[in-house]
């Protein structure tokens, strides 16, 4: 099953805030065409790790590895270009922009820069001086960007006719061509969640992180929404992470499951064998109540 | 760039074709002004007295100025939804730098060249000087604040304003509390203007394009855009600089029309001048903030016409208009929160909320259409 390639590793990863630990040698990998589940009580670390995998907290201690990259300390935006993307738990779109130019802020631009990152990166790496030659270079490229937006060139034109198309893709996709030009917080909620996932594929990643992508949703909405992660991960061949409190979704649809509890991980294995352990079962059902058998107590 | 020649041709006439025609026009008023002026000059050499239009052209003036402050603000304030409270600051840098430039170049002239056009030039050049030194100023400030998600960059431009006016009021080469007086007049209609046109194509094209609803995304959602890959500093850092640079231009062209350029004329009442017609005309709305900017700036001068004519001539009441401008701001503003909190357009331009019978630019990508909006 798990035979593609690695995409994200995580190695003992642990956080603190203050004297509490949040999470404790978390352990996940990734490989592309796997779809593997997350779930735990509430307050267990789910979204904790999630936001620990994608850079908004840094690991006090264990290393994140994106595509063989470690990637502890990397802002967000640069662990997102390396192939990471996100949903939010609750939906954070852009909600005064429209369908359309919610996917296009995320499709990044393949722009031709001034400069090339293949010349930036070996001065980059040689640290000091050099590195911040490289920034200043890699600052002047950006606004070099800009002039091409001021000026309108042809260029530019061009890859604003590609990024609109691109994002016409996505929503088709996902379902939303009608949508294209309404308000993002005008949508129903469950094509403000659709939209957050094609907003996501919009930055072209290799991982998807999908945080409660249910949440809120009917019976309906929830088959639809199994089908359509299925399909995703084939049609872009993605590696795709479910947080999720739906039992029969993550079930339905995961090939292993990472059960959080207190920031430990306490199982990880297939959907039939985590619905039969008993410390699953503890974590979410409190401890088995013993009814004391009366043929027991007798002699 | 990829693109076969003969498209790129084409691609270079819309991004260059706007900016030729309105130096067409500009040129046709400034010429017509030109001409008037010496017909009237040539009248009262006959001692007749023709009408002229030194006040309406000063009054332009004025009111560019302000329509390039507002519109550059908006890019910070507006689109990119951080609070910047200091653009008084950025105008006075361009101000003093363009004007103390020119005022020590006066005595030049570019030879080979006529002497109105050379004049242009170190003017545009100076102008330009003004506008750097403004951008790096605003990079400096911008910088260290704008990493900061918040109320960072009010407080810190606050101080910025602040600093450069207590900097300015304490240097003698400046012209200290007293302020330089003597700097040429080249701010022609011309130059005014195409600046102005110059803001509000670089404004509009911003919001079109992808940088633009990189800023949007900011604007809306500043967790999710960093989530989706787009660098949150650097964008708000380049808005920043751009905004200061233009602000910096208006500083620059302002120094050229006024007789005399003080510490006075770039005191936090300026900034929140500018934040004022900003937020009237609808945070986020370039048209929305020329049209703020234009009334606003007019207003005062209209009231104290009106105050004129009240009063019989009674320049005394005239004046008071000065005193009561900032109250009635503030009253302005109150109702204008409490009626219609979004600004006059919200985020929308001025074409989506006209009429719809009435033919229409191309729709700006980041606001809905007229339809749209029925069927929500």
């Amino acid at each position: 099953m798990s035979a593609g390639e690695l995409l994200l590793r995580a190695e003992k990863c642990s956080i603190e805030f203050g004297g509490l630990r949040a999470l404790e040698d978390f352990d996940l990998e990734i490989r592309r065409g796997d779809l593997k589940g997350l779930i735990g009580p509430n307050g267990a670390g789910k979204t904790t790790a999630f936001n620990l995998l994608t850079g908004v907290y840094r690991p006090s201690s264990g290393n994140i590895l994106v595509g063989g990259q470690r990637v502890n300390g990397l802002q967000p935006h640069q662990i997102n270009r390396l192939g990471l993307a996100r949903t939010f738990q609750n939906i954070r779109l852009f909600k005064g922009l429209c369908a359309v130019d919610n996917v296009r802020v995320a499709c990044l631009a393949e722009s031709t820069p001034l400069i090339s990152k293949e010349r930036l990166e070996p001065l980059r790496k040689r640290g000091g001086v050099s590195a911040a030659v490289a920034n200043a270079l890699d600052a002047t490229n950006n606004y070099y960007d800009w002039w091409r937006a001021l000026l309108l060139t042809p260029g530019f034109q061009q890859e604003e006719r590609d990024l609109a198309s691109k994002a016409e893709r996505l929503l088709e996709v996902m379902g939303l061509s009608h949508r294209r030009d309404e308000e993002a917080r005008n949508l129903p909620y469950g094509e403000q969640r659709r939209l957050e996932i094609a907003r996501a594929l919009g930055t072209r990643p290799k991982v998807l992180l999908l945080d409660e992508p249910a949440a809120g949703m009917n019976t309906r909405e929830k088959a639809d929404l199994m089908a359509l992660i299925r399909q995703l991960r084939d049609r872009f061949s993605l590696g795709i992470l479910v947080i999720e409190h739906d039992m029969k979704l993550v079930m339905g649809i995961c090939e292993e499951i990472t059960v959080l509890d207190h920031g430990e991980t306490i199982a990880r294995d297939t959907p039939e064998k985590v619905r039969n352990d008993p410390k699953v079962i503890e974590a979410y059902l409190g401890e088995p109540y013993r009814i004391s058998d009366p043929r027991e107590a007798r002699p | 760039m990829g693109v076969s020649p003969s498209s790129g041709l084409r691609g270079w006439t819309r991004g260059v074709a706007p900016l030729a025609l309105a130096v067409a026009v500009l040129s046709v008023l400034q010429l017509g002004l030109n001409a008037w002026d010496s017909y009237a000059d040539g009248q009262a050499a006959l001692g007749a007295e023709v009408f002229r239009p030194d006040f309406l052209v000063y009054l332009s003036s004025l009111v560019a100025v302000n329509v390039v402050l507002t519109v550059s603000l908006n890019i910070v304030n507006g689109m990119t939804g951080q609070f910047s409270i200091g653009h008084a600051g950025f105008m006075a840098v361009g101000a003093y730098i363009a004007g103390k430039l020119s005022f020590e170049v006066k005595e030049l002239a570019i030879s080979g060249l006529p002497h109105a056009v050379s004049d242009q030039v170190l003017f545009t050049l100076s102008l330009l000087a003004g506008g750097a030194a403004a951008a790096l100023c605003g990079f400096l400030v911008g910088l260290p604040s704008l990493r900061l998600k918040g109320d960072y960059l009010a407080i810190v431009t606050l101080g910025f304003g602040e600093i450069i006016r207590v900097v300015v009021q304490n240097t003698p080469a400046l012209g200290a509390a007293l302020g330089i007086s003597g700097i040429p007049q080249h701010s022609s209609l011309f130059m005014v203007w195409l600046w102005v046109f110059i803001t509000v194509l670089a404004a509009r094209r911003i919001a079109n394009s992808s940088h633009g609803r990189s800023l949007w995304a900011i604007r809306e959602d500043e967790v999710a855009a960093e989530a989706m890959g787009v660098n949150t500093t650097g964008y708000k850092v380049r808005s920043f600089v751009v905004s200061s640079f233009f602000a910096g231009i208006a500083g620059g062209l302002f120094a050229h029309f006024v007789p005399i350029i003080n510490p006075g004329s770039f005191t936090f009442v300026k900034s929140m001048e500018v934040v004022v017609m900003v937020v009237a005309g609808g945070l986020g709305s370039t048209t929305g903030a020329i049209l703020a900017a234009v009334m606003l700036t007019l207003l005062p001068e209209g009231l104290r016409s009106l105050f004129l004519a009240v009063g019989g001539g009674d320049a005394s009441l005239a004046q008071k208009v000065d005193q009561v401008r900032m109250p009635v701001y503030g009253v302005l503003l109150v109702v204008l929160m409490l009626v219609r909190p979004q600004g006059l357009f919200g985020t929308k331009e001025i074409w989506d909320v006209l009429p719809k019978w009435l033919p229409r630019l191309p729709r700006a990508p980041n606001s809905p259409p007229a339809r749209g909006k029925e069927a929500a």
